[in-house]
């Protein structure tokens, strides 16, 4: 229940900050895909014991976040869902891996803490990054760049679509859930002889609704198509954003710029 | 069951999503020629994804265990929408949980699909749940096949999860207490997932029957071609991974070498044409392995690092503090 209701409150509050008006909002979608996509692949392309090559990439979360006036607290959550396997995978690592890589004032420091510290900062990168770009872009907008990209109509259809109705389920879903909680008192989530025709009617309804949502569009016209007004070309400026993003992130990638700043020291 | 980037390498990832791509064109592709669909199934397949979007959010008990567990949806789309819409379906609500629910990463999002999508409507659903499921539909039977089909397909995909963290080698976990800690957790969760996925199916097929003998019926997948499909893929995904990380094993080391011509340093001298080529040799055969070395130059600037490494936070933050300074004083002056 409250994991639903979790879930819608994120969902629309995502999509109030997506409604701003800044700088990188602006941003062609498209571009800001491209950039985010490299972004994650040169985060995780990093091995496993780096650690201070990884540091200079925290100011692409620093600089877009405070430019696009994205709130700390969304950011936290989705860090809780991503976080656990991963700290899993490198709490494995402190076990399996105890050689000595180095000793710091006098304390030894293993490979797989060094490792385990690495994939939890990977983890931290790749998430902002991927939150970064969904609340400063509209849904609609991701759509059409997928249409321009020759993606099949169908599967944006469903993409979108999909969106659209997640709130309408998580609804219904919730209404269902109160009802059965309030006839079931001192039950935890719901018995799991009763999850057949929880479920099965939930999911009769949804087939209705969108047998009714059908009608409703084939109204207006529909004919399997997906019908949108042409954005303009990305503007050379975007270009230029482009090339320079990617520039200055494998440069990042391949000079270790804590190690340079230590070495000039 | 949801990968972060952060457990996958770029070839890993990269190879999957290639194999992913090609298994929802394949899908599309199916779909379109397929004379029995229409534009009204895309609404459909649409509020039903978003169903189980919210139906993996509602946990039930498990009984004597105190613990709760939710359904996971793959078997239960193919069963009531027919295979290939059912991928479609999971992979849209798959990009959806990635980008707004931070569920899985961009980068992972090939293989999330794969594990949770392409293994169910290509292997778990053609080769268990329909041949046990087509010899005439009662209770028993949907039973039967579901929970069969279920549980192939999260072992499958625990299988799948385990094969591509350790390819990525993200873990030093050896790989059969890896599997050791997967494989059961997920037999376990396919249990219970197979019996509420066969109670929903068998609750759907006595109050609206015609909807699975619908998806049951439809010929789009015959035996024969499937089986084709199958091994094309595995084919092509061995040969992917391996071009990927021979591409990822020679690249690094390229750019160095370019590095290293650009700034005169002495990386290049290090490395002798015999040392070349016998290090060419092992990592064609080893399985990506330039990415566990423990030569790593961290070594030996520990703390030298450290005191960089503090210094480019301390950057970093004074940047984020600057600009939220600029943006206040822009906005007090309009």
């Amino acid at each position: 229940m409250t994991m639903l209701s979790k879930a819608t409150y994120g969902f629309h509050s995502l999509e109030k900050i997506a409604e701003g008006e800044t700088i990188i909002h602006r941003l062609n979608p498209l571009t800001k895909t491209i950039t985010t996509f490299l972004y994650v692949v040169l985060v995780v392309s990093f091995d496993r014991y780096s650690i201070s090559g990884l540091l200079p990439f925290l100011f692409y979360p620093v600089v877009f976040m405070s430019l696009g006036e994205i709130p700390l607290k969304p950011l936290l959550s989705r860090l809780a869902i991503a976080l656990p396997f991963c700290i899993f995978a490198g709490a494995a690592n402190v076990i399996f891996d105890q050689e000595t890589m180095l000793t710091l004032l006098g304390v030894p420091i293993s490979y797989g803490l060094v490792s385990l510290v690495s994939i939890t900062l990977k983890a931290g990168l790749t998430v902002i990054a991927v939150l970064i770009l969904i609340a400063t872009t509209k849904m609609p907008a991701i759509s059409r760049q997928l249409i321009r990209l020759k993606v099949p109509t169908i599967f944006v259809l469903l993409i979108s679509m999909i969106y659209r109705y997640i709130s309408v389920a998580l609804e219904e879903t919730i209404n269902m859930y109160m009802a059965y909680s309030l006839r079931s008192p001192r039950s935890k989530g719901i018995k799991i002889k009763d999850m057949g025709s929880f479920v099965g009617q939930l999911l009769l309804r949804s087939f209705d609704r969108g047998e009714r949502v059908y009608f409703a569009m084939k109204c207006r016209g529909f004919s399997g198509d997906y019908k949108y007004v042409p954005t303009p070309e990305p503007p050379a400026l975007e270009w230029l954003y482009m090339i320079s993003f990617t520039a200055l992130a494998v440069i990042l990638r391949l000079v270790n710029i804590p190690d340079l700043i230590s070495s000039i020291i | 069951m949801h990968m972060a980037d952060a457990l996958l390498s770029p070839p890993v990832g990269l190879a999957i999503a290639v194999v992913t791509i090609g298994a929802i064109a394949y899908s599309v592709n199916k779909i379109k020629k397929d004379e029995s669909f229409d534009e009204k199934k895309i609404p459909i397949m649409a509020v039903s994804g978003a169903f189980i979007f919210a139906a993996q959010m509602i946990n039930f008990t498990i009984p004597g265990t105190g613990s709760s567990g939710h359904i996971g949806g793959g078997i239960l789309l193919a069963a009531l929408l027919g295979p290939f819409p059912a991928l479609l379906t999971m992979a849209a609500v798959l990009i959806i949980q990635c980008l707004f629910f931070a569920d899985g990463g961009l980068l992972a999002l090939g293989a999330n699909i794969f594990n949770m999508g392409v293994i169910v409507s290509f292997i778990s659903y053609p080769l268990i749940f329909k041949p046990i499921a087509s010899k005439g539909l009662s209770p028993k039977r949907i039973t039967l096949a579901t929970i069969a089909a279920v549980v192939t397909g999260l072992q499958l995909g625990a299988f799948s999860v385990v094969l591509e963290t350790m390819a990525s080698d993200i873990t030093e976990l050896p790989f059969h207490v890896f599997l050791l800690l997967m494989q059961p957790i997920h037999l376990a969760i396919g249990l219970t997932e197979g019996v509420v996925t066969a109670a929903v199916l068998c609750f759907i097929y006595s109050m609206r029957p015609e909807i699975m003998e619908g998806a049951l019926t439809n010929k789009s997948i015959e035996s024969k071609s499937l089986k084709k499909v199958i091994i094309a893929l595995v084919i092509f995904t061995i040969l992917l991974a391996a071009g990927f990380s021979l591409f990822a094993s020679s690249f690094p080391d390229g750019l160095e070498w370019a590095i290293g011509n650009i700034t005169g340093g002495s990386e290049i001298e290090k490395s002798g044409t015999v040392y070349n080529i016998s290090e060419k040799i092992q990592e064609m055969f080893a399985f990506m392995p330039d990415y566990s070395l423990k030569t790593n130059p961290e070594q030996g600037t520990s703390l030298a690092g450290i005191i960089g490494g503090t210094l480019t936070l301390m950057l970093a933050g004074i940047t984020g503090v600057v600009i939220n300074v600029m943006k206040k004083k822009k906005v007090a002056k309009r």
